[in-house]
């Protein structure tokens, strides 16, 4: 064959350049500008300097909301790992039949809107709302508010974010070789032994992978807390928004945005240099 | 052991089903707030969505801003993924991680970036500002979907094209692209919801202008718990129900008909 062997390196050196080109060009100018602005705001408005971040860092109430977005995040991941762990067992257990049954309800409630979801949990746990009244219709006299408390804000978080980690985890499961199973149980693995010894680590990828992707989705999660959390236990995203929409405060409100964003990127760091970003959603 | 799991297994699932259910019997009730049980049933707030210019403009607004995002998605997506599933250069790698960055971010840390940098562009407010925010964000889940399918196609095919006489462009028009079409179909869609469902940006971008369908279902909520969201969240259900369905029902027919094909 005729191929001009000299031109082809050429060829192959100047082409995805050419077609990363326009956008990387697009993303420089439509995410990495506003993103370094947001960084210039937070040491230049209103003050040059550091007084953001000094306020931010140690200020009671931001050290609060910090410290709450955290322990929300961590509850939110436990509750999720609780609740997805034996929803995946299951559908690794059952019928093909059953398993899809369950995985079309897992795959709807992670296409319907986060804002529908939230909206639902409102109608659910809302003073005229059917967990209320069949409190009522039970005999408990003085129900206790649901909504607007972070019982209700948690809730749904775990809600919404469950299908990330199901999905993750049955994934795991699914590929177990179960003559591995059968082979420990014949060397008399059985039980709790057989789980925490063979099962629970074949499974440990798909664990570390929802609980990264619930973790870090529910650190930066502004919707839901906002709409059901009690104001007064805010997260750090609602603040942020707070500062913004009702304060005017963009310095505080980036210099906020700029420590959520260096703590979720040095998790994703983390497991990036683990794992592989591309494997998270994957 | 086993049936205690089980049984935690099937508590999930009407914990995963109840919320998404709860929402349609709401959406036929008559109660002019959140209101179980309903007092009565009836089309009303139906009949209020599909009559009302304030809930329609936000949704004639998000499907045209998603179908804008989606074709400038696909036009910058599309050529950069074959970079990088079908080339090797040098900086490849810091390539791929910048595909990925936007998914990185939270959302409120743009949401106020967009607002102050489209400020001094003067795009707050309009549907291009959200386009342009909306595209970022729609390029990591795209590339993602893209280049798993391209990184399963049989390159053995073009070659085989090329070495009967066809020009690279023919290879292109004729077998890659029908090939990846299911693929690129998938990518655009993924693309298109993530526009659709997308909320903190057009919260803090969008104004009154270019308001968002979740931009009105946010302030809706949080001001009035207006009943016409029942609705909303019913269609939108609807829709997603409809899709997942949809490839078996379309399979099941196929089958169908080619039964009574067979007994004829």
């Amino acid at each position: 064959m005729g191929f001009k062997l000299s031109t082809l390196p050429d060829r192959q050196n100047i082409w995805p350049w050419l077609l990363l080109a326009p956008l990387a060009i697009y993303l420089a100018l439509f995410f990495l500008v506003p993103l370094v602005e947001v960084g210039i705001m937070s040491v230049t408005e209103p003050p040059p300097g550091l007084a953001n971040y000094e306020r931010v860092l140690t200020g009671s109430l931001y050290r609060k909301v910090f410290l709450n977005t955290f322990g929300t995040a961590l509850l939110v991941t436990v509750c999720c790992l609780l609740v997805g762990y034996p929803l995946a067992y299951l559908m690794s257990t059952v019928s093909k039949r059953a398993a899809m049954a369950i995985l079309l309800l897992i795959t709807m409630s992670f296409w319907t809107s986060f804002l529908v979801r939230t909206y639902a949990w409102m109608v659910l746990l809302g003073n005229n709302g059917p967990v209320i009244w069949l409190m009522q219709t039970l005999g408990i006299q003085d129900p206790p508010p649901l909504l607007f408390t972070r019982f209700s804000s948690t809730l749904a978080m775990v809600h919404i974010l469950a299908p990330y980690m199901i999905m993750n985890i049955y994934t795991v499961m699914q590929k177990i070789d179960p003559s591995l199973i059968r082979s420990a149980e014949s060397m008399g693995a059985y039980g709790r032994s057989l789980f925490r010894h063979v099962y629970l680590p074949l499974t440990a990828p798909g664990i570390a992978n929802g609980s990264v992707l619930v973790f870090v989705i529910c650190l930066g999660f502004y919707v839901t807390p906002v709409l059901l959390g009690s104001p007064r236990e805010q997260m750090a995203a609602g603040l942020i928004g707070n500062q913004i929409e009702q304060f005017l405060a963009f310095g505080l409100g980036s210099a906020m945005a700029i420590v959520l964003l260096v703590v979720t990127l040095i998790i994703l760091g983390l497991y990036h240099r683990r794992f592989g970003l591309d494997k998270l959603y994957g | 052991m086993n049936t205690f799991i089980r049984w935690i297994g099937i508590a999930v699932v009407a914990f995963i089903a109840a919320p998404l259910l709860i929402v349609v019997p709401m959406s036929f009730s008559t109660a002019a707030s959140l209101q179980f049980p309903p007092p009565g049933w009836g089309w009303q707030y139906y009949q209020a969505y599909f009559s009302d210019p304030s809930w329609l403009r936000p949704t004639w607004n998000s499907v045209f801003i998603a179908a804008m995002n989606t074709l400038l998605t696909m036009a910058l997506v599309v050529p950069a993924t074959f970079a990088l599933v079908r080339h090797k250069f040098w900086g490849k790698s810091a390539a791929n991680l910048m595909m990925m960055m936007p998914m990185a971010v939270p959302h409120i840390v743009m949401a106020i970036g967009y607002y102050s940098y489209f400020g001094e562009l003067k795009l707050v407010h309009s549907k291009l500002g959200v386009i342009l925010a909306h595209t970022c964000l729609s390029v990591p889940i795209t590339f993602l979907v893209l280049s798993a399918n391209l990184k399963g196609f049989d390159r053995t095919l073009e070659r085989a094209a090329r070495s009967l006489g066809a020009t690279p462009r023919q290879v292109f028009l004729h077998i890659t692209l029908p090939i990846l079409r299911p693929g690129l179909l998938i990518s655009a869609l993924f693309a298109f919801i993530q526009s659709f469902d997308e909320t903190v940006v057009a919260i803090f971008i969008s104004g009154r202008n270019a308001e968002t369908l979740p931009r009105k279902m946010f302030d809706s909520i949080r001001e009035e718990a207006d009943p016409v969201i029942a609705v909303i969240s019913t269609l939108l259900f609807a829709i997603v129900f409809a899709g997942l369905i949809a490839p078996s029902v379309i399979k099941l027919i196929r089958r169908m008909t080619a039964k009574t094909a067979q007994q004829r």
